[in-house]
C-alpha cells in the first residue's frame, strides 16, 4: 500500500502545524447513533451507528474506527457486508508471559499500545475492509455509509449504570445511566472516530422506558412513543459539526426544570431533588451573560442542558451543548460553603462549552490552548463574581500548586512536540509515563497541566493586554461559527479546530506583538523559575543593592531571562522597577527616592494612592525601605524566596493592600516568632476590611508563632480573647452567641479560629486545657435555631478542632489501649465524637460533613495511641452505599492504617476494592490516596513489598484497568511510587544475568543483579528486552502496515472469504459473542500490532511468523485467527499464499535491520526462542470458540 | 314587619312563664330578641311583608350559629398564633374559611336601604349575684361599649405574684438550653445504640462509647443532600419575613398573570414556554394504512419476539 495521507500529514504537523490535514484517508461528515434498547437490569445496550464518509484517496480499502468494549455483530458498507477485524492492544499491554516487571518497559509498551489505536494517527481498534464490489465506487471518491450493529454488556467504562437495589420499577428506583470518561472515551460506548479533530454532524436516537428521559447533545427534535406505548424514542440532531469525543448521553427518570431566565436551557436532576436543582441553577444565567458579554459572541449551541447524576466520574464534564455534573453539587439555600464551589463548577463547564466543545483541538499537543482559554475566561468570571482579592488569591494558589508539582516531578510541558521518536528527544524523560497521549498521563499531571495552561494564558494577557486577548478569542469563535454553518462544506469544518500555531498567529495578527519568547519559555519548555533574593541598602549612594539568584539546575526548574518587576515601598511612596534578568547579572542597583526618615509625621503613600500613618519606630533608622516585593504581579511562573527583615514583613502585612503580598508576609512571619509579629497578625485578624482568607491564614500563623514563643507568651492563649470579643456574648464571655452566619467573612473566621487555636501547645507540648475547654464550650453552647443557614460545616470544623488538639499519648511500653487508661481530656473528646456521629444517623447533615470529620478525628485518636488502632470501623463506612464523601474519608483512614500498621490484609482489601468497587471515582481515589500516602516507597524495606504484590499491581495496570484510562494511569502512579522505574527489588533475579545495553552497545551484567546506584543506573537498567521493544516503537507503523497490506490483497482475492464471512455473520450468537474477549488470544496479539517490532523477530510475535514457517502446516491459519483478535472472518486471509508472502515480507524487512542490530540480535534470539517455544502450543490453549472455529472453517479445510 | 315584630314577643313568652328567674337567661333572651329584630329587618329589606314564626325562628337560629361559628373560629385562629385577642385578620381568615366573600362586605355595609338597629335595651342585663364583693370592679376600657357586661370581681383576675422571678438571666438560659439539648441527644442516641447494632472503638468495652453501626443506604445521596425536616422547619421560622415578601410578590405575579391582557409581562410568557422537553410525546406513526387481522397478529408476534430477545432487530426503527 502506498503511503497514505498519514505520513505526510504527520510531517506537516511537525513542521509547525499549519492548517489541518486529517490523518485519515477519508472525511467523516455525518454519524447516526441509534440506541434502541437499554436494559438497566442487565446493564446492556443495543444499537447501531451509521457513519457517512467520503474517501479522500482513491485506493481506500480499509477503514479504521475506534471501538472498545462493544460487541460488533455486523458491519455493512453501502448495504454490503464488510469484513472487519478487531484488535485492541491496550487491553493487555504486556503479554502475560513476560516476566518483565519494570515500569520503563511498561510505560513504553503502553504508549505504543495507545498509539497503535490512536485516532489522531489514523489508527483504531476496529478495521473494516471495503468490499471489493465498492472499490470502483471508492475510486470515484463517492460516499460510503458504514452501518455497524453493536451491543454493550455490563460496560466497565465509558457508560456508567447506577441501579439502586430497591423495590419498584427502574424509574421509581432512580436508576440512571450516563456517559463518562477521561478525554476521548466515546469509543467505549459506540464505534466512532474517537478524535477531537474529526468533526461531523449527528443524529442521535435513544429509545428508553416511557418513564425515563434521554438527554443528549443537540436539539431534541421530537419524542415518539413506540408502537406498544411503553417506550419512547428521543430524536436529537446536532447540526454543529462536533467531535465524537464530545458526544454524551444521560438517561434516567429525571425531573425537568426549564430555566426561568433562559428557556433554551433545561436542567435535569434525579427524583426528589427538584427544589435543590431550582436553587442551584438559579444563578446560571448570570454566567451565561458574563461569557457572552466578554466574548462578544452568543452561546454557540441553540440549547444547553445540565444533568446532575449520581456516582459521577468527575464533578464536571462538558460535552457539546450539555454538561454532566455530580448530583452532590446540588445544595439548598441554607448551605454556605458549597455555594461558591458549585457556582465555580457551573462556570467552568460553561467556559468549556465555548472552548473545548464548540471549538475543538487539532491534536493532543494543542490541548493546552483550549484548557488555557477556558481556564482563563473562567478566571475572569471569578474576578467579576468573587472580586479581585479572591481572584488574586486563586492565581497565587494555582501558581503555588504548579510550582510545587513541577519542582517535585520535574516539569509540565504544555506543548509537547515529538521529534523523530528518539528516546533522548523524549521531552518528558523525567516522568514515569509518556506525555505523548492524554491516555497515558497521570491524572495529577493532567490536573497540573490544566492549571499551568490557564496561568500561561494569563501571562499572555499580561503581555498583549486583555482587550487583545478577548479579540483573539472572539476571532477564533467567529471563525468557528462561520465554519459551523457551512453545512455542506465539510472541509471548512477544520476552522473549528484550534491549534497552537493558529492561536499564536491570531495573537500576532490581532496584537502585532511578538510573544514567541514567552511561548518558548512556558509552552515549549517545561519547568518553573526559582528565585532567591536578598538585598542590602547602601546608605552612601542611597541605593538598594538587590541580588537575585536563580536555581536552574534542580529538576523542574528553568532559567529565566527577561524583565522582572520589583516593587519597593519607601517612605516617600511605592516605586516599580523593571529589572532585566540576564545570564550572569546577579546584582541590581536600584536608586532610592527617599532619604531615610526626614520628617516623621508625614503620611506614607501606598501603591494604590492611599496615604496612611505608620508607626515607623520599628524601622531601621538608616534605611528608607519599608518592604520590597519581587514580581508582585505573578507574571513569571516562579517561586520566590526573598530575605528581608522581620519588621519589613510586618509592615508589608499591615500596609500592603495586595492579598498576595499579605499572604506571603504571613508565611514569612512564621520564621519570626516575636511579639511584634504577634501584634501584626492580631491586628490583621481584627481588621474587618481585610480579606477573609488572609485573616484565616493569619490564624494558623499566629498559632505557630505562639508555639514557638511558648516560654515567653503572656496573656491568654492566642486568639482566645479575640474570638471572645468577636463571637461571644458581652455579658457571659464563655458562651458563644447564637449562630448568625449572615456575614460570610465572619462565618469563615469563626469556623477557622478554633481549628487554629487547637494547634496551640504548652511547654509540655500538650494542647492547653483552657483551649480544649473553650472548644468544648463552643460545641456545647452551639445554638443554630435562629440561624438562616445550616451550621453543619461549622460543627464539622469544631470536630476538626478537637482532632487538632490531640497529642500523642504517653505510652508505657506499648501497653494495650483500654478504656481505663484513657486520658480524661480524650474521654471528653471521644464523648463529643460519639454523640456527633450517632446524631448523624438520626439527623444527617448536608453531605455528611460531620461524619466525615468524626471519622478523621477517630483516626487521629488511633494514630496518637489513645484508642486501639483498628480499621474495621472505617471499613464499614467505606462500603458501597454510604455517601461518597464518607467513603473517601473512611478509605483515607484505611490507607493510613495500612501504612502505619503495615497491614497486608488491609492492603489486599484496598486492592480488591480498586478492582471491584462499582463507583469509578472511588476506585480512582483509592489509588490516588495510596500513591499520596504509600504503605512503603521504593527505597524502603517493608514486609508488604513482595513478589505477589508486584504481580498483583502489574496485572492491575497491565490488564485489569483497560476500561478506564484514568484508573490505569493511577495504577501506574502507584506502581511507580512503590517500586520506582526499574525492576522491583523484592523480585527474584531474572534468569538472564547478561543483558545488552543498546546505548553503549555492549553487554553488561543485568543491573538487577548489581544493586542500583542512582537515577543514572535506572536508565540503563532496563534490560535487553525492554530496549529491544523501545527500538521497535520508533516506527510502529511500517511493519504492521506492510503485513496488513498483504492481508488485504489476498482477502480481496478471495471470494471464499466473503461467503465464509457471511456464514459467520448469520450466526452472531455463537462465535461472534466471544470473539471480542481478548483474553483468549491477547498474549499473542499484542506485540504484532502495538509494537510492530521490526528489528528482532524473535521478541515479537515470534509464534505468529515463526510458527507459520515452522510449518504447523495446515493449521497455519490459526495464527492469523489469533492475530486478528478473534475476528473469525479474518482467518480467511490466512490462506497459504498470504502467510507465506507475509512472512517473506517480514523476513525481508528484518534483513535491513539485521545489519544495524546484528550484534544483539543473536542474544535476543536466543532468549526469545526459548520463549516462543514455550508458546508453541499457546494458540491452542487459548483458542476461543472463534479462533477454534477458524481452524475448522470451511475455507481452511479446503 | 308587624308579624316580625310579634316574633320577639312570642319568643319572649316561653321563658316569660317563669318571668326572669335568672338574669343570665334574661340576657340570652335579650340577645335572641335582638337577633330576631335583625332577621326581621333583613327580611323586610329583602321585600318580605310577613313571615311565619317558624321560619323567623329558623333564620334566627341559623344566624346565631353562624355568628357563634365566626367567634369560635376566630378565637382558634388567634390562639393559634399565640394571641389572646382576635384581630381583624383572624376574622377575615375565618370568613374566608367559611366561604364568605369578604370583598363584598364593605359594599354591603354601605348599601342604601340598610336599616339601623338600635342597641338592645339595657334593662335585661345579666346581674351576677353579688355574693362576695372584694374591691372595686374595674371600669370598661374606652374601646368596650358601655352596653357590655361589667368586669367580674377583681379577685377573678387580679394577680399577686408570689413565685420566684422567672429565669431571664441570659447565661442561665443558654446553659439550660444547651444542657437540655445535650441530655436529650445523649439519651436518644444511647437508646438508639442500645436497641440497634453498634460498633465500638474499644475491643474490651462496648458500652461506654457505643457507636450506632454504619448502615449503607440504597440511595445515599438523598439523605446527604436534602435538608432534614428539622432544618426545613427552622428555615421556615427564621425567614418567615422573607417568605412573606415572597408570597407578596407571588401574589402580584398571580395578579398580573390573571390580568394578562393588561401587560405582556414575563409571567405572561411563561405560560407558553416552548421547550422541547415539555412538548407532548408523539404517537407512533402507523405505517400501514390497512391492517388485516393477520398483520395485527404478525406485528404482535414481532413485538413479543422483540421483548423475548433483548437483542433488537438491527434495522428496526
Amino acid at each position: 500500500m502506498p503511503p497514505t495521507g498519514i505520513e505526510t500529514s504527520r510531517m506537516n504537523r511537525k513542521k509547525g502545524d499549519k492548517g489541518f490535514e486529517s490523518p485519515r484517508p477519508y472525511k467523516l461528515t455525518h454519524q447516526v447513533v441509534c440506541i434502541n434498547n437499554i436494559n438497566f437490569q442487565r446493564k446492556s445496550v443495543v444499537g447501531f451507528v451509521e457513519l457517512t464518509i467520503f474517501p479522500t484517496v482513491a485506493n481506500l480499502n480499509r477503514i479504521k474506527l475506534n471501538s472498545k468494549q462493544c460487541r460488533i455483530y455486523r458491519v455493512r458498507i453501502n448495504d454490503l457486508e464488510a469484513a472487519f477485524i478487531y484488535n485492541d492492544p491496550t487491553l493487555e499491554v504486556c503479554h502475560s508471559e513476560s516476566k518483565q516487571r519494570n515500569l520503563n518497559y511498561f510505560s513504553n509498551a503502553y504508549a505504543a499500545a495507545v498509539s497503535a489505536v490512536d485516532p489522531d494517527a489514523g489508527n483504531g481498534e476496529l478495521c473494516i475492509k471495503v468490499p471489493s464490489e465498492l472499490w470502483k465506487h471508492v475510486d470515484e471518491l463517492k460516499v460510503l455509509k458504514i452501518h455497524i450493529n453493536f451491543s454493550l454488556d455490563q460496560p466497565k467504562g465509558g457508560l456508567h449504570f447506577v441501579v439502586p437495589s430497591v423495590e419498584g420499577s427502574m424509574a421509581e428506583r432512580g436508576a440512571h445511566v450516563f456517559s463518562c470518561g477521561y478525554q476521548n472515551s466515546t469509543r467505549f460506548w459506540f464505534p466512532c472516530v474517537d478524535s477531537y479533530s474529526e468533526l461531523c454532524t449527528w443524529k442521535l436516537e435513544f429509545t428508553v422506558d416511557a418513564a425515563m428521559v434521554a438527554v443528549s447533545n443537540g436539539d431534541l427534535v421530537e419524542t415518539v412513543y413506540t408502537h406498544d406505548m411503553r417506550k419512547k424514542t428521543f430524536h436529537y440532531t446536532l447540526t454543529i459539526p462536533t467531535a465524537a469525543s464530545n458526544i454524551s448521553l444521560a438517561i434516567g427518570p429525571f425531573e425537568i426544570l426549564v430555566d426561568p431566565y433562559m428557556h433554551e436551557v433545561t436542567h435535569f436532576c434525579l427524583p426528589q431533588l427538584l427544589p435543590l436543582l431550582k436553587h442551584t441553577t438559579s444563578y446560571l444565567h448570570e454566567v451565561f451573560e458574563f461569557y457572552e458579554e466578554i466574548l462578544t459572541c452568543r452561546y454557540p449551541y441553540s440549547c444547553f442542558k445540565t444533568v446532575f447524576i449520581d456516582e459521577a466520574y468527575v464533578e464536571v464534564a462538558a460535552y457539546a451543548s450539555m454538561s454532566i455534573f455530580s448530583t452532590n453539587l446540588l445544595h439548598s439555600a441554607m448551605i454556605i460553603d458549597e455555594t461558591p464551589l458549585t457556582r465555580r463548577c457551573l462556570a467552568q463547564s460553561l467556559a468549556q462549552q465555548f472552548f473545548g466543545c464548540f471549538i475543538s483541538r487539532m491534536s493532543w499537543s494543542d490541548e493546552w490552548v483550549l484548557k488555557g482559554i477556558s481556564g482563563y475566561i473562567y478566571g475572569l468570571w471569578m474576578k467579576k463574581t468573587f472580586g479581585v482579592n479572591e481572584y488574586r488569591h486563586w492565581i497565587k494558589e494555582e501558581l503555588d500548586k504548579i510550582v510545587a508539582y513541577e519542582l517535585k516531578t520535574g516539569g509540565v510541558l504544555l506543548h509537547p512536540i515529538f521529534g523523530g521518536g528518539k528516546e533522548k528527544d523524549n521531552p518528558a524523560s523525567h516522568l514515569h509515563f509518556s506525555i505523548k497521549h492524554p491516555h497515558t498521563l497521570s491524572w495529577e499531571y493532567y490536573t497540573m497541566f490544566q492549571c499551568k495552561a490557564h496561568l500561561v494564558m494569563r501571562l499572555i494577557e499580561n503581555r498583549i493586554s486583555m482587550e487583545f486577548m478577548l479579540q483573539v478569542f472572539n476571532k477564533l469563535l467567529s471563525l468557528a461559527s462561520t465554519a459551523s454553518s457551512q453545512k455542506f462544506q465539510s472541509h471548512m469544518w477544520s476552522q473549528m479546530l484550534v491549534s497552537t500555531y493558529g492561536f499564536l498567529k491570531s495573537i500576532s495578527n490581532v496584537s502585532g506583538k511578538d510573544i514567541q519568547p514567552l511561548i518558548k519559555q512556558w509552552v515549549d519548555q517545561s519547568g518553573v523559575v526559582k528565585f532567591y533574593g536578598s538585598f542590602a541598602f547602601n546608605r552612601k549612594r542611597n541605593v538598594l543593592e538587590l541580588e537575585i539568584k536563580q536555581d536552574y539546575t534542580s529538576p523542574g526548574t528553568q532559567k529565566y531571562v527577561g524583565p522582572l518587576k520589583v516593587t519597593v515601598q519607601e517612605l516617600d511612596g511605592s516605586f516599580n522597577h523593571t529589572l532585566q534578568i540576564e545570564e550572569n547579572s546577579l546584582k541590581h542597583d536600584i536608586p532610592c527616592h527617599s532619604k531615610s526618615r526626614r520628617n516623621k509625621k508625614k503620611k506614607i503613600p501606598l501603591m494604590n494612592g492611599e496615604e496612611v500613618d505608620m508607626d515607623l519606630s520599628a524601622m531601621d533608622a538608616d534605611s528608607p525601605l519599608l518592604w520590597i516585593r519581587i514580581d508582585p504581579d505573578m507574571s513569571v511562573l516562579r517561586k520566590v524566596e526573598f530575605e528581608q527583615a522581620d519588621f519589613m514583613w510586618q509592615y508589608e502585612l499591615r500596609y500592603e493592600r495586595d492579598v498576595v503580598a499579605q499572604q506571603e508576609s504571613i508565611l514569612a512571619l512564621e520564621k519570626f516568632p516575636t511579639p511584634a509579629s504577634r501584634l501584626a497578625l492580631t491586628d490583621i485578624l481584627e481588621q474587618e476590611q481585610c480579606f477573609y482568607r488572609v485573616r484565616m491564614a493569619a490564624c494558623f500563623c499566629l498559632a505557630k508563632i505562639a508555639n514557638s514563643m511558648v516560654s515567653t507568651w503572656t496573656g491568654p492563649p492566642a486568639m482566645k480573647s479575640l474570638f471572645t470579643r468577636m463571637f461571644c456574648c458581652k455579658t457571659c464571655p464563655n458562651i458563644v452567641k447564637t449562630n448568625n452566619f449572615m456575614s460570610f467573612q465572619s462565618y469563615f473566621l469563626q469556623k477557622t479560629m478554633p481549628v487554629a487555636m487547637a494547634l496551640l501547645r504548652d511547654v509540655h507540648n500538650l494542647c492547653p486545657k483552657e483551649v480544649l475547654t473553650f472548644i468544648l464550650d463552643l460545641i456545647k453552647y452551639n445554638d443554630n435555631r435562629k440561624n438562616k443557614f445550616s451550621d453543619n460545616y461549622y460543627r464539622a470544623e469544631m470536630i476538626d478542632a478537637l482532632a487538632n488538639s490531640v497529642t500523642p499519648a504517653v505510652s508505657v511500653n506499648n501497653e494495650v489501649r483500654t478504656l481505663d487508661n484513657l486520658n480524661p481530656d480524650v474521654r471528653l473528646i471521644l464523648e463529643e465524637i460519639t454523640r456527633f456521629l450517632n446524631m448523624e444517623k438520626l439527623l444527617p447533615s448536608y453531605r455528611h460533613t460531620i461524619t466525615v470529620s468524626c471519622l478523621r478525628a477517630i483516626r487521629v485518636l488511633q494514630k496518637n495511641g489513645h484508642v486501639p488502632s483498628d480499621s474495621s470501623l472505617f471499613k464499614s463506612y467505606a462500603e458501597y452505599g454510604h455517601f461518597v464523601d464518607i467513603r473517601i474519608a473512611a478509605l483515607e483512614a484505611v490507607v493510613d492504617y495500612t501504612k502505619v500498621d503495615r497491614s497486608y490484609e488491609e492492603l489486599q482489601w484496598l486492592l480488591n476494592m480498586i478492582q471491584t468497587d462499582p463507583v469509578p471515582y472511588v476506585r480512582h481515589k483509592i489509588l490516588n490516596m495510596l500513591t499520596k500516602n504509600p504503605p512503603f516507597t521504593k527505597n524502603m524495606e517493608s514486609p508488604l513489598c513482595n513478589e505477589a504484590l508486584v504481580d498483583q499491581l502489574w496485572k492491575l495496570m497491565n490488564s485489569g484497568t483497560a476500561h478506564d484510562w484514568r484508573l490505569r494511569c493511577g495504577a501506574v502512579d502507584l506502581y511507580f511510587t512503590l517500586f520506582g522505574l526499574s525492576r522491583p527489588s523484592c523480585l527474584p533475579l531474572p534468569e538472564l544475568g547478561l543483558v545488552l545495553n543498546l546505548k553503549e552497545k555492549k553487554a553488561v551484567l543485568n543491573p538487577t543483579i548489581i544493586p542500583e546506584t542512582g537515577a543514572g543506573a535506572q536508565e540503563s537498567a532496563s534490560n535487553a528486552g525492554c530496549h529491544a521493544q523501545l527500538a521497535g516503537f520508533q516506527n510502529p507503523f511500517s511493519s504492521s502496515q506492510d503485513e496488513e497490506e498483504v492481508d488485504m490483497d489476498t482477502v480481496h482475492d478471495s471470494q471464499a472469504f466473503i461467503s465464509h464471512h457471511l456464514n459467520m455473520l448469520e450466526r452472531p450468537s455463537t462465535p461472534g459473542l466471544s470473539k471480542y474477549r481478548p483474553s483468549s488470544s491477547r498474549s499473542s496479539l499484542m506485540p504484532q500490532h502495538s509494537l510492530g517490532c521490526d528489528i528482532i523477530p524473535p521478541t515479537k510475535p515470534p509464534w505468529s511468523m515463526e510458527l507459520s514457517r515452522k510449518g504447523i502446516g495446515k493449521e497455519q491459519p490459526l495464527e492469523m485467527g489469533v492475530h486478528s483478535m478473534v475476528a473469525a472472518p479474518l482467518s480467511v486471509f490466512a490462506k497459504e499464499s498470504t502467510s507465506s508472502r507475509h512472512s517473506e515480507h517480514h523476513h525481508h524487512h528484518h534483513h535491513e535491520h539485521k545489519k544495524k542490530k546484528k550484534k544483539h540480535k543473536h542474544k535476543h534470539k536466543h532468549k526469545h526462542k526459548h520463549d516462543s517455544k514455550d508458546k508453541d502450543k499457546e494458540p491452542f490453549a487459548f483458542s476461543s470458540p472463534a479462533s477454534g472455529r477458524s481452524v475448522r472453517s470451511p475455507s481452511l479445510s479446503d | 314587619m308587624a308579624d316580625a315584630a310579634a316574633g320577639p314577643g312570642g319568643s319572649g313568652t316561653r321563658p316569660g312563664s317563669k318571668q326572669s328567674t335568672n338574669p343570665a337567661d334574661n340576657y340570652h333572651l335579650a340577645r335572641r330578641r335582638t337577633l330576631q329584630v335583625v332577621v326581621s329587618s333583613l327580611l323586610t329589606e329583602a321585600g318580605f311583608e310577613s313571615a311565619e314564626k317558624a321560619s323567623v325562628e329558623t333564620l334566627t337560629e341559623m344566624l346565631q350559629s353562624y355568628i357563634s361559628e365566626i367567634g369560635r373560629s376566630a378565637k382558634s385562629y388567634c390562639e393559634h398564633t399565640a394571641r389572646t385577642q382576635p384581630t381583624l385578620s383572624d376574622i377575615v381568615v375565618t370568613l374566608v374559611e367559611m366561604g364568605f366573600n369578604v370583598d363584598t362586605l364593605p359594599a354591603y355595609a354601605k348599601r342604601s336601604q340598610r336599616m339601623v338597629i338600635t342597641a338592645p335595651p339595657v334593662t335585661n342585663q345579666p346581674v351576677t349575684p353579688k355574693a362576695l364583693t372584694a374591691g372595686q370592679n374595674r371600669p370598661h376600657p374606652p374601646h368596650i361599649p358601655s352596653h357590655f357586661p361589667e368586669f367580674p370581681d377583681p379577685h377573678t383576675y387580679i394577680k399577686t405574684p408570689t413565685y420566684r422571678e422567672p429565669v431571664s438571666d441570659y447565661q442561665v438560659l443558654r446553659e439550660k438550653a444547651a444542657s437540655q439539648r445535650r441530655d436529650v441527644e445523649r439519651a436518644l442516641t444511647r437508646f438508639m445504640a442500645k436497641t440497634g447494632e453498634t460498633q465500638s472503638l474499644f475491643k474490651d468495652d462496648v458500652s461506654t462509647f457505643p457507636l450506632i453501626a454504619a448502615r449503607p443506604f440504597t440511595i445515599p445521596y438523598l439523605t446527604a443532600l436534602l435538608p432534614s425536616e428539622l432544618e426545613i422547619q427552622q428555615m421556615e421560622e427564621t425567614d418567615s419575613s422573607e417568605q412573606d415578601e415572597q408570597t407578596d410578590t407571588e401574589n402580584i405575579a398571580l395578579h398580573i398573570s390573571t390580568n394578562s391582557s393588561l401587560s405582556g409581562s414575563r409571567n405572561g410568557e411563561e405560560s407558553i414556554i416552548d421547550n422541547p422537553y415539555l412538548r407532548p410525546v408523539k404517537k407512533p406513526k402507523i405505517r400501514r394504512k390497512k391492517l388485516t387481522l393477520k398483520q395485527v397478529l404478525n406485528s404482535l408476534n414481532i413485538i413479543f419476539d422483540g421483548l423475548a430477545a433483548i437483542v433488537a432487530e438491527p434495522g428496526y426503527r
